[in-house]
């Protein structure tokens, strides 16, 4: 195995400098068609958000494309000094790099522990890779194997367990309060960049309406024109929550802007028996949390939310422990299986050669005692032979099944196809 | 009990019922597929020796002992349809302890009697109007329990949202707005049965017994204060609009009350009936 990953990632450098290292659609096809063609790389490149890493393969009797090699060509590619990209990039090699690779995959080694979307950017670099027929037998072997992991640990383990988003956080509470949303009215406060995140949430519940207001008239239009919604004058605030289902509020005030003394007078009195629920992501907080009480209002405030999603994050490191146990022992079973791979062909060899030749042995010492002995003999024989040969095998492939476990199988491996001439059969 | 009968006793049922909701509380902590087919498989056994049971020994739905086993089986079809068609939320930790708590009541009520009534009373035509007011009976009692499990997960729901706990941890349960809309639709739909059951009942009394003894019985006083509640709580629910909790707590309420009346003993088969015209055999619903 001749395995290296280079890269770097949000542990290693800041935001500004990840983005100078990270590939687009064209430079990733450039570099992917590069380091195969100019490099006779096995390669598969994955650019994230919060990583970019080069994993490359080569044959095992050349020299790994490394860190040093690595720089240089990203500093190529991307218009920047070795020196400056150097001392981003962290390396890990051939075992160590299938762990690597399984642990970005699971989402173990990710800036949010067990979110979902890094297997699915694992799973198109690849693909990527594999339409540019930068892919080959170890590379084919491995991301296929870390994609199977990544499943069976989100599957086995709580590690990807609830929502670490603050808005997928206030969808959730909105579903603990309604079965349904057809009928349902959102009414969004505010035109906040979180509003339009939640809000974007919202409206894959498919409300009956959206209802926008805002204190400005012409923000009110232009975030109704996005969701589609239906621009509501400021002054109507009070009646428009009175028939809301769903309140998202993030306005800019410094006050709030609805105490419980106004809610109470002018907007609770006004409504039937349902349930209002008030996400309140402004800071400062934009409805007073007296209001709430968890069956006429439920109100969730910006603090409500971030809670949750701490103690979401907090739930999943408790699934850490096993999850690494799930990476390491999958990891040392593909190493165990590809090395098998490496000496299983040659072992099968070495049986091959030794049947033959004790085949012929056999006949020639079974021709010269024709007619002399049993069907028995004749089998007892036969078995001793066997029992020879098996014996003279065992110390030659146990010690080449041990040096494939401990990867240093390929000196062993030509030294067995001379001594036995195996090449040439 | 008929000795010929298969040996399907209170045990058999119970004992499964009991075994799949220590399977659905183990799933509470460990959620195991095999988990999950172990309970249904617990459940629909014990759902199964239930049918049988009933179909075999037809206790009388008019006696206390009956009545209570009889809305017990519709509540385990009602829990083995929840897990069914939505296996992740806890149906079994709410409707199967109020399956076994009615037949455990079923089976204290019936060891205080000396013989249990047991065939169904359909032989003449004053029995068949007294089954009937038995079964509109038995329907408003599903109707209230259905209702009283919407209302307990109603209560637990709400109390999580007002405590703000995070929304996907503990126990799985419905929207207040589903659990809202199953305990109206029970109660609504229990109440004409109730009122069929109560006023098929008073002609009943009226026609075939003394008038005065009976009408103070608890039982007629229990339904008729069940059905002054049921009243109460669509008055509550449809004009004044009052929360979800406060209709939550009074159909609980209901549902205690309805224990009473499925306990209290029948008027036509307690005391010395007083027949007016021909007379209504003893044990009639």
């Amino acid at each position: 195995m001749n395995l290296r990953v280079v890269g770097c990632n949000y542990r290693t450098a800041a935001v500004e400098l990840r983005e100078k290292l990270a590939f687009d659609a064209a430079k990733q096809d450039r570099a992917v068609s590069e380091l195969t063609t100019r490099f006779g790389c096995e390669v598969v490149l994955l650019s994230t958000c919060n990583r970019v890493e080069l994993y490359t393969a080569r044959p095992p009797q050349e020299s790994p494309f490394d860190l040093e090699q690595a720089a240089l060509y990203l500093a190529e590619i991307h218009g920047l000094t070795p020196d400056a990209v150097r001392p981003l990039l962290y390396e890990r090699a051939d075992a160590e790099a299938v762990v690597h690779l399984t642990r970005v995959t699971a989402s173990l080694d990710s800036l949010v522990v067990g979110e979902g979307q890094i297997a699915g950017q694992v799973k198109a670099a690849f693909d990527f890779a594999q339409k540019a027929a930068a892919t080959g037998a170890l590379l084919n072997a491995l991301f296929p194997h870390a994609l199977r992991v990544a499943k069976r640990v989100r599957t086995e383990t709580g590690i990807a367990r609830g929502h670490v988003s603050v808005s997928s956080v206030a969808v959730d509470y909105v579903r603990q309060v309604f079965d349904h949303f057809g009928d349902k009215t959102i009414l969004v406060i505010g035109a906040g960049k979180m509003a339009r995140l939640t809000l974007k949430h919202l409206e894959a519940l498919k409300p009956e309406r959206i209802l926008v207001t805002n204190r400005s008239p012409a923000k009110a239009a232009e975030v109704a024109g996005m969701c589609g919604g239906v621009p509501v004058p400021w002054e109507q605030l009070d009646a428009a929550l009175a028939e809301t289902d769903i309140a998202l509020s993030t306005t800019g005030a410094a006050e709030p802007i609805m105490p419980a003394s106004r809610f109470n007078a002018a907007v609770l009195p006004k409504r039937g028996s349902g349930t209002l629920v008030v996400l309140d992501i402004a800071v400062p907080r934009d409805f007073d949390p007296a209001i709430h009480d968890g069956d006429r209002v439920c109100l969730f405030n910006i603090d409500d939310l971030t809670r949750v999603r701490e103690q979401t994050i907090a739930q999943r490191q408790k699934h850490l422990a096993p999850a690494e146990a799930i990476v390491a022992a999958e990891a040392k079973k593909f190493l165990d299986d590809w090395n098998r791979r490496k000496s299983g062909p040659v072992i099968q060899l070495l049986r091959t050669e030794f049947d033959k030749v004790r085949a012929e042995v056999l006949a020639g010492i079974l021709g010269k005692l024709n007619g002399k002995l049993t069907d028995a003999d004749k089998a007892y024989i036969e078995g001793g032979f066997r029992l020879l040969q098996n014996k003279l095998l065992h110390g030659p492939i146990a010690a080449l099944q041990q040096a494939s476990k401990d990867g240093e199988s390929r000196p062993l491996l030509d030294a067995v196809r001379k001594l036995f001439r195996l090449g040439a059969g | 009990m008929p000795g010929s009968l298969p040996n399907v006793t209170h045990a058999c049922f119970a004992l499964s019922y009991l075994l799949a909701l220590a399977v659905e509380l183990a799933r509470l902590r460990w959620p195991r597929p095999g988990l999950r087919v172990s309970g249904l498989v617990l459940g629909a056994a014990g759902l199964f020796a239930h049918s049988l049971f009933l179909a075999l020994r037809q206790p009388t739905p008019a006696t206390a002992y009956g009545g209570l086993l009889v809305v017990a089986w519709v509540l385990a079809v009602f829990y083995l349809y929840g897990t069914l068609h939505d296996g992740k939320r806890a149906w079994a930790v709410f409707v199967l302890p109020l399956v076994l708590g009615l037949v455990s009541l079923a089976f204290v009520v019936a060891a205080g009697q000396a013989e249990v009534p047991l065939g169904l009373p359909w032989e003449s035509e004053h029995r068949l109007w007294g089954a009937l007011h038995g079964i509109f009976v038995l329907c408003a009692a599903v109707g209230v329990s259905v209702g009283a499990v919407a209302s307990v997960m109603y209560l637990i729901q709400a109390n999580r949202l007002r405590r703000k706990k995070n929304p996907l941890g503990g126990l799985k349960l419905l929207s207040l707005e589903r659990l809202e809309t199953m305990n109206r639709r029970a109660v609504t739909l229990a109440f004409p049965f109730l009122t069929a059951g109560l006023l098929l009942g008073a002609v009943l009394l009226r026609q075939y017994h003394d008038f005065g003894d009976n009408w103070f019985s608890p039982k007629v006083l229990g339904t008729v204060g069940l059905w002054a509640v049921f009243l109460l709580l669509l008055y509550l629910r449809y004009v004044v609009h009052v929360t979800g909790r406060r209709l939550a707590r009074l159909t609980l309420v209901a549902f205690a009350l309805m224990l009473g009346v499925l306990v209290a003993a029948h008027p036509f088969a307690a005391g010395e009936p007083r027949p007016r015209g021909s007379g209504i055999p003893e044990g009639a619903p």
